[in-house]
């Protein structure tokens, strides 16, 4: 069945990913964020200079035991890194390619069919993949005790320089659709695979799922979109969501019966040469910097881990992180321009009609920094935003109750229905400079204190 | 562009926060951010931003204006010329005599405007907004060619300090300044706003009633035994003279056809809401033709498609009632906002003869109902998701 979604932006950025995979070597340090896991209360088991082996037990969740994080690679702690409030920030591993694998209970394809809903549960758990899974509301690690009335697999990608999950499918076909038959041990309801136009065969092959091709401009590839097509949160409902791309990680764990030990993640942008621009297959928290000291175009750049709306700005010496699946480079941009405000604007990007490039053929290639391009104005209410919302949210409205602290408001609005990253391009197209990103995630994180 | 640039920052010290002259920086950062758009990078959301920004909205509304602006110049010579019987006065002298006519009036409204705005802007540490640019060239444009300077200066000092600033600058405004500004001037010195105002007029001579009334003037004056038709017919009221504007009337706003090649601007940038525009001519024509069928007055009785070209309704239609701070959000509540200004305005000029112009007090009512409009429309919005849920 097809989805069209009409309201959205494409920004045509320069530097897609191109569909190839490069093997990386394998990387000499190994790393993990613990704070990329927020919800996390952190108890430390390891100390420096431990050994350890490839999924062996780092750290596990002081309000639920049973969730651990596992070493990403095999070797000796090399460091522990603290910061704000004693927290751990990272974890470096000295990897050691000698050391054999923690081992997990293997499944054959036949038995991910007919899994015990519980014993999936349990080894995600323990192996802290469940983070892979998220829950909505308000997108957090699922919740082992909830029963999700459906679970949606995204295999989409429209926001810019997002991994092609065509590809990676069709690097590990088997994993992916049993990881597919794992979900539906999870849920009595039903599992939907949603794909894009750019969905190939393999994807398009996946069996004993309901798919679903929407098609239009970003963000008709966010999960939020595909659940209010296809089956919209009510009070009290929770779905599951995943990306097929983790899916596929979730699939290998499984069928191995090891935590794997690589995956593909891709690289693009502007800031990307453009030969560089592609897939590459890298080492579970592995160092990136071998990776982007020589692909990058200028030392100038930021580099983010995500797309370019909702990722998160990293340094080029990180590691790859947990959930983390590409890598988007953008110029840092302090250019100043000769009064900007009257420039015919050919060569300035915008969603609104105000430039000459608005009305000329639509360029791919957009080289755009990470210029704000103005200074932040009072919020006016325009119904502006609502232009690139598909959903049924009234974005003004619901900004405005958040900034009043109104839940009550923001929750009659529809926030629970919506993820910070639905509102990226209210960030893109607003001519107030308004943070309407940062704006949602607070508002969702004080209900979620609150409680609804 | 290099030597500016480094001058800027240069003495772009002089202004940190406990220098010499930090109190002015928002005066530096203005004249800063003029001159060069400004070097900020994302810090969070959405990592690349699109190149519209507010200056540049607020530019394109003053671009849009530029054909009032020079037909109300002309216009205003025009008129002198004529009224004081100016023998072969051509294209040139019109134009010359226009701009000594509204120079000083444009000057006057962004220079004390301008005052008000940076005052407001050092004490208060909060930039200094373009809406000033717009509100100031607004005001002039609705302003009566004879009127006094210092009137000027009086109208646009309310505007802007009640009307704007003191409920927290641009954006937190509840009317349109440039209306206020008017609308204050229209009760407190009615002498200056209302009768034989609409020619500039040397001091020693007056302009006769005749040839200084308005269309709509003509229609609210109008001698018993007469009708609308024989007005017409005569001459003293036509539909194509009141389109082009070539009358007497505010500076700015007595062209239809100025208006609509702004309009053009607006809709083709989607900076104004066509929904807006739209509706105020639905509304008009609406209760315009309701007007002629119940109405036995003369202003009842003209065509409806009249409306459209008389008084203020083509200018504030397309400058006024668009203006998104003070106008509706919502896209139902841009449809009732529109349609009940165009209404009123029939209801005001038809059924009070005190006011022959109602475009400035039906807009400056919508702008107070505006979020109540917008209140219902939400609450609707809510009430569908409660019964879905």
């Amino acid at each position: 069945m097809g989805f069209v979604v009409k309201k959205g932006f494409d920004i045509g950025l320069a530097g897609r990913p191109a569909p190839t995979i490069v093997d990386l070597p394998p990387s000499e340090t190994a790393a993990v964020y613990p704070l990329e896991l927020a919800e996390m209360k952190q108890r430390l088991l390891v100390a420096e200079g431990d050994r350890v082996r490839r999924g062996a037990v780092l750290m596990e969740d002081k309000a639920n035991p049973a969730f651990k994080l596992r070493a990403p690679q095999g070797g000796r702690i090399a460091s522990i890194t603290r910061g704000h409030r004693r927290f751990v920030e990272q974890i470096l591993v000295e990897v050691d390619p000698s050391a054999a694998p923690e081992p997990f209970t293997a499944y054959t394809p036949a038995d991910t069919l007919t899994a015990d809903r519980d014993a999936v549960l349990a080894q995600l758990t323990t192996t802290g993949l469940l983070a892979l899974i998220r829950q909505r509301p308000f997108t957090r690690t699922a919740d082992p005790a909830a029963h999700p009335k459906a679970i949606l697999v995204n295999g989409m990608n429209t926001a810019p320089f997002q991994v092609d999950a065509e590809l990676v499918a069709a690097a590990a076909p088997t994993a992916l659709q049993a990881g597919l038959d794992l979900m539906t041990c999870l849920t009595d309801g039903p599992v939907h695979l949603c794909l894009g136009e750019n969905a190939g065969a393999t994807l398009k092959g996946m069996q004993r799922v309901a798919q679903h091709m929407f098609s239009g401009p970003h963000p008709a590839g966010n999960s939020s979109v595909h659940i209010a097509r296809i089956d919209p949160l009510r009070i009290n409902d929770v779905v599951w969501i995943v990306k097929a791309v983790d899916l596929v990680q979730i699939g290998r764990l499984f069928l191995d019966g090891t935590l794997p030990a690589t995956r593909i993640v891709s690289l693009g942008g502007p800031g990307v040469r453009p030969a560089a621009c592609g897939h590459y297959r890298i080492c579970m928290g592995g160092n990136l910097a071998p990776l982007l000291q020589d692909t990058l175009t200028d030392d100038a750049v930021r580099v983010i881990d995500g797309d370019v709306l909702a990722g998160t700005a990293i340094t080029p010496q990180h590691h790859l992180r947990f959930c983390q699946s590409s890598i988007s480079v953008v110029p840092a941009d302090r250019a100043r321009h000769f009064l900007g405000w009257t420039t015919p604007g050919l060569w300035q990007r915008s969603f609104s009609r105000l430039f000459l490039s608005s009305w000329l053929p639509g360029r791919n290639d957009w080289p755009l920094g990470t210029n704000i391009h103005g200074e932040e104005r009072a919020m006016v209410l325009t119904g502006h935003y609502d232009k690139v919302m598909p959903l049924n949210i009234m974005v003004d409205f619901l900004v405005r109750a958040v900034l009043a602290g109104d839940t009550d408001e923001a929750i009659a609005l529809g926030i629970l229905e919506t993820d910070p990253e639905d509102f990226a391009l209210c960030d893109v197209i607003c001519p107030s400079k308004m943070n309407v990103q940062e704006i949602i995630r607070k508002g969702l994180r004080l209900i979620e204190e609150e409680g609804i | 562009m290099k030597p500016l640039l480094k001058l800027h920052d240069r003495i772009r010290p002089l202004f940190k926060q406990g220098a010499p002259f930090h109190v002015f920086k928002p005066v530096f950062d203005a004249a800063d951010h003029f001159a060069f758009t400004p070097p900020d990078e994302t810090q969070h959301g959405a990592h690349v931003r699109d190149a519209i920004d507010i200056k540049r909205v607020m530019m394109t509304v003053i671009y849009a204006l530029l054909p009032c602006f020079f037909f109300g110049v002309w216009n205003a010579g025009y008129q002198y010329n004529m009224a004081h019987a100016i023998a072969g006065a051509d294209f040139l002298d019109h134009i010359l005599r226009g701009l000594i006519i509204v120079m000083p009036i444009i000057l006057v409204s962004y220079a004390v405007g301008g005052f008000w705005e940076v005052l407001f802007a050092c004490a208060r540490r909060h930039p200094i907004n373009e809406g000033l640019l717009v509100s100031g060239f607004l005001f002039p444009l609705i302003l009566p060619p004879s009127i006094p300077l210092w009137q000027v200066a009086v109208g646009i000092t309310f505007g802007i300090v009640i009307g704007k600033e003191i409920f927290g600058g641009t954006g937190m405004n509840v009317v349109n300044p440039a209306l206020l500004s008017r609308a204050f001037l229209f009760f407190a010195y009615a002498k200056s706003m209302t009768g034989n105002v609409w020619i500039a007029a040397r001091g020693d001579m007056a302009v006769d009633a005749v040839t200084g009334a308005t269309p709509l003037g003509i229609l609210a004056a109008m001698p018993d035994g007469l009708t609308v038709a024989d007005a017409i017919a005569s001459g003293q009221i036509s539909f194509m003279r009141m389109f082009l504007g070539v009358i007497p009337g505010s500076i700015g706003a007595t062209s239809a056809l100025a208006c609509l090649l702004g309009a053009f601007v607006l809709l083709a940038t989607g900076v104004a809401s066509w929904r807006i525009m739209l509706a105020c001519v639905l509304g008009l024509l609406s209760a315009a033709t309701l007007a002629t069928l119940f109405g036995d007055s003369p202003m009842a009785q003209i065509p409806p498609h009249y409306h459209l070209a008389a008084g203020g309704f083509a200018f504030g239609a397309v400058f006024m009632a668009t203006d998104p701070v003070s106008g509706a959000a919502t896209k139902a509540g841009k449809w009732i906002y529109g349609f009940l200004i165009g209404a009123l305005v029939i209801i005001i000029r038809v059924l009070n003869a005190g006011f022959p112009e109602g475009v400035m007090l039906a807009i400056l009512f919508m702008n107070v109902m505006a979020p109540l409009i917008d209140s219902f429309v939400v609450d609707h919005h809510i009430r569908r998701r409660r019964q879905r849920a």
